[in-house]
């Protein structure tokens, strides 16, 4: 009995011998991807953990995300659009934005953590600079070449495409998250929070493929090759199963929702995928900010909410962990134009039927002067590394370069 | 298929870098030349290297570029921007508007960076530009500075003048050059290095990617230096001035050589070093040559004739180019194309202009992975296979595919037709390739498109294995055209042609 071939290696090598056109099929299910997933040595882990990153680009207002009613100096540093009517209170002192009903209400389940006030020393006010220093994990006065989670996929994964058949990492929109940037090549995925996922199947694909199933040799061409197979199956794949995906509850319309839902069907369909990455953009609220700040969060609730429940429904919540993030926090003093100007600190979220819940951490001292910046309580890198160490399992210390103190999250 | 590399007990070091014997500098050692050098081969540019020596063909690569000149536009704003700037600093009052002003100028320098970025590409697409400018995205990868930082374009248009106008010269040299260029000395916070107060991030930078790489000078050898470079500051914005009162005058010691050493002399010092002979090297072969490690002695042979010439530029271009090491048949075909590389010579291969559509054109660069002047970090691009993954693939094929689709005039935006209006009149129409152009091609027999393509579009290492899988295409075809479109198409979205 002929053994099933263990890597896409062989799967080409014999496709190329016996002229069974390893991508002859047109539409139909690439049958061999499953017994693919099979053949690969530790089998399917059914019960491994997944990490979903949600980006707020632009730089959250932390104080009116989560608003410290109780004190005066919130009122005194923005009389404008400092919040005051339809407070959801989380306890005496703190209060969710009137559009976060949903997060107050996984937060009252207990499936939500709020670490407050998160940040780094020395912080620096550029949205690309700080998004780096958050993406890469370093100091603000050291650069990383490599993202937190490309060093997390470079210490785990075994780098080569043909060897693994599902991603090491998928992300939402056009470019590759600086959070996966690694030393070495992982095989990730993108698509658009919309519309098809890859081409539809034309004449020149067809062509396409059949020219992708001559033997390349090895090297580069041998990896572009493997690459090219790759996302054409993986496209066809993702297309297939976000298509068919029987969502448990109803998602907004919102990109970020779209974004959710299609995570939510990856991990349905069990994919080896580890790490997910949404981004939802819009945060840089320097003028008029009270409606579109209220949008953005009323967005961003009712899409975690959503995607919550449906794992929750699906039985996937056990496996799934959640975590916003940043660039920065906002001002604390209002500027002249309703708005408010880039800052430091600001709280995130981590959802999650695992989660402890709670507020984790300290609120920001809000006795500054005017103009003056939030001085952080966390360290960003001591969620990262809890997520890496006590989520992934992962070699945390090793990734981030030092050990962070884990916080309690999970 | 793929060749083992050479190694000193297959191909000795002494020959490496002799030139390439004339009696093997046939079609595909000049096709090899051109793609690597430039950014594509095409059968005219092959004819008439052929009639000329491998040394006249590269000498005559860059011979004929001209330097990328400065719009109309990017000048003005650059006479005026330093008193625009103090303006909003110290005129206006109202914070408002100065917020107001500082945005408008910043909507003015974005429009100008947009421009300048689709006039580079413009210019590289031009054949007797393209060596000398693949040579400069050779040494942006080395000098990194990236827009995000620097928002400042006649700042980086000045810094990519001096690195065009670096071909010639000596590397420390060039290296002292740049020092002194205000897009670097903002990027790498030299104006924020002051005898009080040091800055290495310039020194470092200095020693780990642009001379000698890591592992080849102490912390204490970057703290030293940095004080050498103390005092380098800009006016007027675009203009360098040494600042005495903030240079440390005092002694140093760098590489164990102590003195009152300015940041010139450092660069000097540098050079001393056994690893500055090297280091370059390394970076070029990775750019040029290979993905894979070539030995240490190749390189070290290399060196030793580079820094008997002072180190120039000219020298290594030429050394290398012409060398038997470079025309290896290992080392053919081997290569990813960058998305610069993969868009222009593509633009070249079908004798295509630019897309003249900023918007889609700058946007396919991003998606590729290779936004003009933004590199991911001050490591610049890696190159190679780490250009290639499931989003820039698609990528890669989707400008492809659009350079095969007719185009719907009606649905472009205001924008877009500006853009078309502007390329028209420029007489740069041509930016799609449309049925009649592939008619001709349709008189032959199915074998011989498939020759006639493979031979045309892609080295000889993979064109058995495709010729009979195009020509199966082609044969029995009831819609000859589109069949033949839709080979083309996947043809140039092939891994084939993706190396080079």
């Amino acid at each position: 009995m002929p053994t099933l071939p263990l890597t896409r290696r062989e799967f080409i090598r014999r496709s190329a011998g016996g002229g069974l056109g390893l991508l002859a099929f047109t539409g139909a299910a690439p049958s061999f991807l499953a017994q693919s997933a099979l053949a690969q040595a530790p089998g399917p882990e059914k019960d491994r953990s997944i990490l979903v990153v949600i980006q707020l680009a632009g730089g959250n207002d932390g104080l009116n995300t989560l608003i410290p009613y109780s004190d005066d100096n919130y009122y005194r540093l923005r009389p404008t659009i400092g919040l005051k009517d339809d407070l959801i209170p989380v306890n005496e002192d703190l209060a969710f934005h009137p559009s976060c009903g949903p997060l107050h209400q996984l937060y009252d389940l207990g499936q939500l953590s709020i670490v407050q006030n998160v940040g780094y020393p020395n912080p620096n006010r550029s949205h690309f600079r700080s998004s780096e220093i958050w993406e890469t994990a370093s100091s603000s006065d050291a650069v990383q070449h490599t993202g937190w989670l490309g060093r997390y996929f470079d210490n785990t994964c075994s780098g080569t495409p043909q060897e693994n058949a599902d991603p090491a990492a998928v992300h939402l929109g056009d470019i590759i998250p600086q959070s996966f940037l690694a030393e070495r090549s992982h095989s990730v995925f993108g698509m658009n929070p919309r519309g098809r996922v890859g081409k539809r199947q034309d004449p020149a694909a067809a062509a396409y493929e059949k020219l992708l199933q001559v033997d390349h040799g090895a090297g580069s061409a041998s990896y572009l090759q493997h690459t090219m197979m790759d996302t054409l199956v993986t496209e066809r794949r993702v297309e297939q199963i976000i298509t068919g995906y029987k969502a448990m509850t109803g998602y907004p319309g919102s990109q970020l929702a779209q974004s959710l839902k299609r995570v939510a069907a990856l991990i349905h369909a069990e994919l080896e995928t580890r790490v997910y990455f949404v981004s939802q953009g819009g945060y840089d609220t320097h003028a008029n900010q009270h409606n579109s700040h209220a949008r953005l969060l009323g967005e961003l609730s009712a899409a975690m909410h959503a995607f919550q429940r449906d794992l929750t429904a699906h039985k996937k919540d056990d496996q799934v962990l959640t975590m916003t993030f940043s660039e920065f926090g906002r001002r604390p003093s209002e500027n002249g134009s309703g708005g408010t100007d880039h800052g430091t600190a600001a709280p995130l979220f981590v959802m999650g039927s695992p989660v402890k819940g709670g507020l984790i951490g300290n609120a920001p001292d809000l006795k500054l002067e005017s103009n003056k910046d939030l001085q952080f309580s966390t360290d960003f890198r001591r969620v990262y590394h809890t997520v890496l160490d006590r989520w992934l399992a992962a070699d945390a210390e090793k990734i981030l370069g030092s050990a962070y103190e884990p916080l309690p999250l999970v | 298929m793929t060749l083992p590399a050479p190694t000193p007990a297959t191909f000795s070091v002494d020959d490496a870098w002799k030139p390439l014997p004339l009696h093997v500098w046939d079609q595909e050692a000049a096709a090899h030349l051109l793609r690597r050098i430039g950014f594509s081969a095409t059968p005219e540019r092959v004819a008439t290297a052929l009639k000329r020596t491998p040394e006249k063909e590269i000498i005559d690569a860059f011979a004929h570029a001209e330097p990328l000149k400065m719009s109309e536009a990017l000048a003005e704003y650059r006479d005026h921007a330093p008193a625009n700037h103090r303006m909003i600093q110290r005129d206006i009052r109202d914070p408002e508007q100065k917020r107001a002003r500082r945005n408008e100028l910043r909507e003015q320098e974005n429009e100008l960076f947009r421009d300048f970025a689709m006039s580079w590409f413009q210019h590289a697409r031009q054949p007797e530009n393209s060596a000398t400018e693949k040579f400069v995205l050779f040494l942006q990868d080395i000098f990194v500075v990236d827009r995000r930082t620097v928002r400042d374009t006649p700042a980086l248009f000045a810094l990519q003048q001096v690195l065009r106008a670096g071909i010639k010269a000596d590397y420390p040299e060039l290296c002292k050059s740049v020092s002194r260029e205000p897009a670097m000395i903002r990027y790498l916070n030299l104006d924020q290095n002051t005898a009080r107060k040091p800055n290495e991030n310039f020194a470092r930078e200095l020693f780990e990617l642009f001379t000698l790489g890591e592992g080849n000078y102490s912390e204490a050898d970057i703290k030293e230096s940095a004080r050498a470079f103390t005092g380098y500051r800009t006016r007027q914005r675009y203009e360098f001035y040494f600042q005495r009162n903030l240079h440390d005058s005092r002694q140093k010691t760098v590489f164990g050589e102590s003195g009152t050493w300015r940041g010139d002399d450092v660069i000097d010092l540098t050079f001393q070093q056994a690893a500055a002979r090297t280091f370059l090297i390394g970076e070029f072969i990775k750019f040029y040559l290979t993905d894979e490690t070539v030995p240490e002695a190749y390189i070290e042979a290399l060196g030793e004739q580079w820094a008997a010439r002072r180190f120039n530029l000219a020298y290594l271009i030429e050394t290398f180019f012409q060398s038997r090491l470079f025309f290896h048949p290992a080392y053919r075909g081997n290569m990813v194309k960058s998305p610069v590389q993969f868009y222009l010579g593509l633009c070249q291969d079908l004798r295509l202009d630019l897309i003249p559509f900023e918007g889609r054109l700058l946007k396919g660069m991003d998606v590729m992975g290779q936004s003009f002047y933004n590199p991911p970090n001050v490591r610049g691009w890696l190159y190679g296979e780490h250009w290639i993954n499931s989003t820039t693939i698609s990528a890669r094929r989707q400008v492809v595919d659009y350079l095969f689709s007719p185009l719907n005039e009606k649905s472009l935006n205001a924008n877009d037709q500006r853009d078309l209006e502007k390329a028209r009149q420029a007489e740069r129409g041509n930016f799609l390739i449309t049925a009649e152009q592939l008619q001709v091609l349709l008189e032959m027999e199915p074998a011989r498109i498939a020759e006639h393509l493979t031979t045309y579009f892609i080295t000889p290492h993979f064109r058995a294995a495709y010729q009979p899988v195009l020509a199966e295409l082609l044969a029995d075809s009831p819609t000859p055209a589109a069949d033949l479109r839709h080979a083309v198409i996947a043809l140039l979205q092939s891994p084939a042609y993706n190396l080079c």
